[in-house]
């Protein structure tokens, strides 16, 4: 008999339970996409600053900045280039999303065919693109392009793995301005009697120093400066939490802190865990967080979160009190109908149990269809901005599920109150 | 007279109605005014987003380097200038930087003569240890020195003008001593106040105050180079160093295209993120409100016929329906644009810790979407009623 009341409502009312129905499938939709994009977001986020260039800088451990400042000479301290893969497999490895190892020095730069004969400039060589397979068998794709990406080119960008572009260089603006080249001149670089010719093939606009700089592949600038298998430093972009107290202990001295909080600290991608783990990879490296970029990070990526949960929480407030007014609304409504049921002998907690029940059912039917719309609007959202998919966390399920019944309850809780004090006489009266 | 009458009759069918359902009423009025908080917070903290976004993507750093194009430094005059070029309220930090050989233990160091204040406004991302002011050094400074928080270190250096000359490694330590004491030399005791990390090549530095700097070289304000961080995008920021070196042609302004690129990227993705929630958000609560709206007034087709019933024209109910939801829309509207600046207030003093401009134009555009919202969801259901005999639906009665 109850079983055939409710489905007597909920077919009778069709149209008055399809617009509850409605209403919960469009807030819980908003809920649920609101809630995976805030839970992505970070991630998301923090894949976009990486923009910004290298948040960690390996250096060798007696390579002092002071040298470099006053040009005094470059340092004669080195890295090994056998070490840079192991970068992947650090406990944070995957985190570390591209990375370039820079070995730095001087050269003689001449021009054929003018009456520049030789002048001392910078040359940096590096992995421009580099295409490796790990030992784990992961295909590696990394280098300097990916960490500049606010460089303007003229003419190309080398590319690391053609074997043919070992005879092309790239040269920075003020370098090019000072000298005169252009794309696809040719020139010629010598140190301690070798000598190599080369062609422009693109002139790089960074707004800063290394305008001043000769940009070639790492074998080439190794042959040139006779330091086969060596590397000055390593730049490296990781994705990293945002720090937090223990982070900052750790950074001044990982072993002030307890066994506990060692671990916490080093199984969180910090940016001084991850430089933690470098250090034991790198041979005589020393990885320090680039504050600017790091630092940085954080605010944005913190600041943005906190927007969207701001936003989340009012789009999910906004939505609950909708579905809950038009809960209490509904109910009211049919005062008429629960008050005969009363005049015929109905309980308060059997009428109580009907109507909840109905609400229920409507509640459900509405929130599984919301659920899995608000996946698709999260989707959405992922895809128009940041071209990635949106991972679906599960917590959202229980999240959405639970504010959803508390709203049908609180939405139900004036209209079982003023059941209670209906007097059948009185509702029927008007009949 | 007769007009009068009717106009009196009207408001009050309309008044009676609606105060006859309150607790409906109140529903309503909910509904809208929820609708219309979203509505009005949201676009609220979406005009301020690329300011407010763009203020923190400041925590970058300077993004625009000037530099004199000449030999001669900028000087204060230069600086007001260019400071009302770009606009006062444009500018998060502007410090000018003057750079001096000083010699520490016969080590030749960098000092920066600066403004701390505006370095601090600047870049946000150093950590210091100790405090933010007079006198600070790098860490690598400190590590070569081996010096510690509160610990007095001599500087030594040639004044303004004078010759600077390598101390000779000819020159005995004696002779040394005596040439730095002479006229053109200075010394200084400082102490260290702070230690600065960035990760960066400020650690190789000294950072003093610029006064104490040309008091020590005894010269005039004077600046190597003055690094500002500005509220602008890349091509405002482009705007306006042309607009510099064209008014002051002895300086050379740098955009700093790292940090105004890659911003510009950034800030485009994050402006559009909350752009298409803001709409998605949107579309769901007019959606919501227009549905609750519908259901609402469909609960009223009895009462509707009987009044037709009863010799009411269609015009006369229609207008009677039209005059409720316009009141009905502009009541909760009205709420609305109040409680959505309180709610965007909240969220820009938690997130930002900065106030937020009102939009004016919001108040109207909001109260006039939820005017048209509540009249299309009144009219809509009663339509059909509109057109059929008044006994079909009373029939039951």
């Amino acid at each position: 008999m109850f079983s055939r009341m409710i489905l007597k409502t909920l077919i009778k009312q069709k149209s008055k339970m399809l617009m509850i129905a409605f209403t919960i499938i469009l807030g819980v939709s908003l809920s649920t996409a609101m809630l995976n994009v805030m839970l992505g977001v970070g991630d998301k986020v923090n894949r976009e600053l990486k923009i910004y260039g290298a948040n960690i800088n390996v250096k060798h451990k007696d390579a002092a900045i002071i040298s470099e400042l006053y040009g005094l000479g470059v340092n004669d301290k080195f890295l090994y280039e056998d070490d840079i893969l192991k970068l992947k497999t650090i406990f944070w490895g995957f985190n570390i999303l591209d990375f370039a190892p820079i070995l730095e020095g001087r050269v003689i730069l001449s021009i054929p065919g003018t009456n520049n004969t030789g002048s001392e400039v910078f040359i940096n060589g590096t992995w421009i693109t580099k295409h490796a397979v790990l030992s784990t068998g992961e295909d590696l794709n990394t280098g300097l392009k990916n960490l500049r990406t606010w460089w303007d080119i003229q003419g190309e960008w080398l590319d690391g793995n053609d074997e043919n572009d070992k005879n092309f260089v790239m040269a920075g603006k003020s370098l090019a301005e000072k000298f005169n080249i252009h794309v696809g001149d040719a020139i010629r670089l010598s140190k301690n009697g070798v000598i190599k010719n080369f062609v422009i093939k693109g002139i790089f606009n960074d707004g800063g120093n290394a305008d001043e700089i000769i940009l070639t592949d790492l074998t080439v600038a190794q042959e040139l400066l006779n330091l086969s298998g060596k590397i000055s430093s390593i730049e490296i972009s990781a994705l990293t939490t945002p720090d937090n107290d223990l982070a900052r202990k750790a950074a001044q001295n990982p072993s002030s802190l307890s066994p506990d909080e060692y671990e916490t600290w080093y199984c969180t991608a910090y940016v001084s865990a991850i430089c933690h783990q470098i250090q034991e990879v790198i041979r005589d490296g020393v990885a320090r967080a680039v504050r600017q970029v790091a630092e940085s990070e954080g605010t944005i990526l913190n600041k943005t979160t906190l927007l969207m949960i701001l936003i989340t929480i009012l789009s999910s407030i906004g939505s609950a009190l909708a579905i809950s007014n038009l809960i209490t609304a509904s109910v009211i409504e049919r005062s008429q109908e629960l008050g005969l049921l009363k005049a015929l002998g109905a309980f308060n907690y059997q009428i109580i149990f009907l109507v909840l029940s109905e609400i229920i059912l409507t509640g459900l039917f509405g929130g599984v269809i919301g659920y899995f719309l608000g996946i698709g609007f999260a989707q959405i959202i992922g895809q128009t901005i940041f071209s990635a998919y949106i991972e679906i966390s599960h917590i959202v399920i229980l999240i959405t599920g639970a504010i959803l019944f508390l709203v049908i309850i609180t939405g139900s809780i004036p209209a079982i109150r003023y059941l209670m004090a209906l007097k059948p006489t009185e509702v029927l009266h008007g009949k | 007279m007769a007009n009068n009458n009717k106009r009196k009759m009207y408001l009050r069918l309309i008044t009676r109605s609606l105060i006859r359902r309150a607790s409906r009423l109140i529903t309503a009025v909910l509904a809208i005014a929820i609708g219309a908080t979203i509505l009005s917070g949201l676009v609220t903290i979406y005009y301020d987003i690329p300011e407010q976004l763009g203020r923190e993507f400041r925590s970058y750093g300077a993004n625009l380097i000037i530099m004199p194009s000449g030999e001669n430094g900028i000087n204060e005059n230069d600086i007001n200038r260019v400071k009302n070029l770009i606009g006062r309220e444009k500018i998060v930090g502007f410090a000018p930087y003057r750079y001096q050989t000083i010699k520490i233990n016969e080590q030749p160091f960098l000092l920066a003569g600066t403004d701390l204040e505006q370095v601090k406004n600047n870049s946000p991302f150093w950590y210091i240890e100790g405090d933010w002011q007079n006198v600070m050094i790098g860490r690598e400074v400190a590590e070569v020195l081996n010096l510690n928080l509160g610990d007095d270190f001599k500087i030594q250096g040639v004044k303004f003008g004078g010759q600077a000359e390598a101390s000779n490694q000819n020159y005995s330590a004696e002779e040394n001593k005596t040439r730095d004491f002479g006229s053109q030399y200075f010394s200084e005791k400082l102490n260290v106040k702070g230690i600065i990390t960035t990760g960066g090549a400020e650690e190789g530095f000294i950072f003093a105050d610029m006064k104490i700097l040309n008091d020590l070289i005894e010269d005039n304000f004077k600046a190597d180079v003055i690094e500002c961080s500005i509220i602008a995008n890349a091509s405002e920021l482009e705007n306006l160093t042309q607009q510099i070196s064209k008014a002051m042609p002895n300086l050379e302004p740098r955009a700093v295209r790292r940090l105004t690129q890659s911003q510009d990227i950034v800030l485009g993705k994050l402006e559009a993120l909350v752009l298409l929630v803001t709409v998605i958000v949107l579309i769901i609560t007019m959606i919501s409100v227009y549905t609750t709206m519908t259901a609402m007034v469909a609960e009223r087709k009895k009462e509707i016929a009987l009044k037709k019933a009863l010799g009411a024209e269609n015009r006369l109910v229609m207008s009677e329906l039209l005059g409720e939801g316009i009141l009905l829309g502009f009541v909760g509207g009205a709420l609305g644009v109040f409680l959505g600046y309180e709610f965007a207030l909240r969220v820009s003093l938690n997130v930002f810790g900065r106030g937020i401009n009102f939009q004016w134009a919001l108040i109207p555009v909001t109260i006039i979407v939820f005017i048209a919202i509540t009249v299309i969801a009144s009219i809509m259901p009663v339509r059909k009623v509109m057109e059929i005999h008044p006994a079909i639906i009373l029939k039951g009665e």
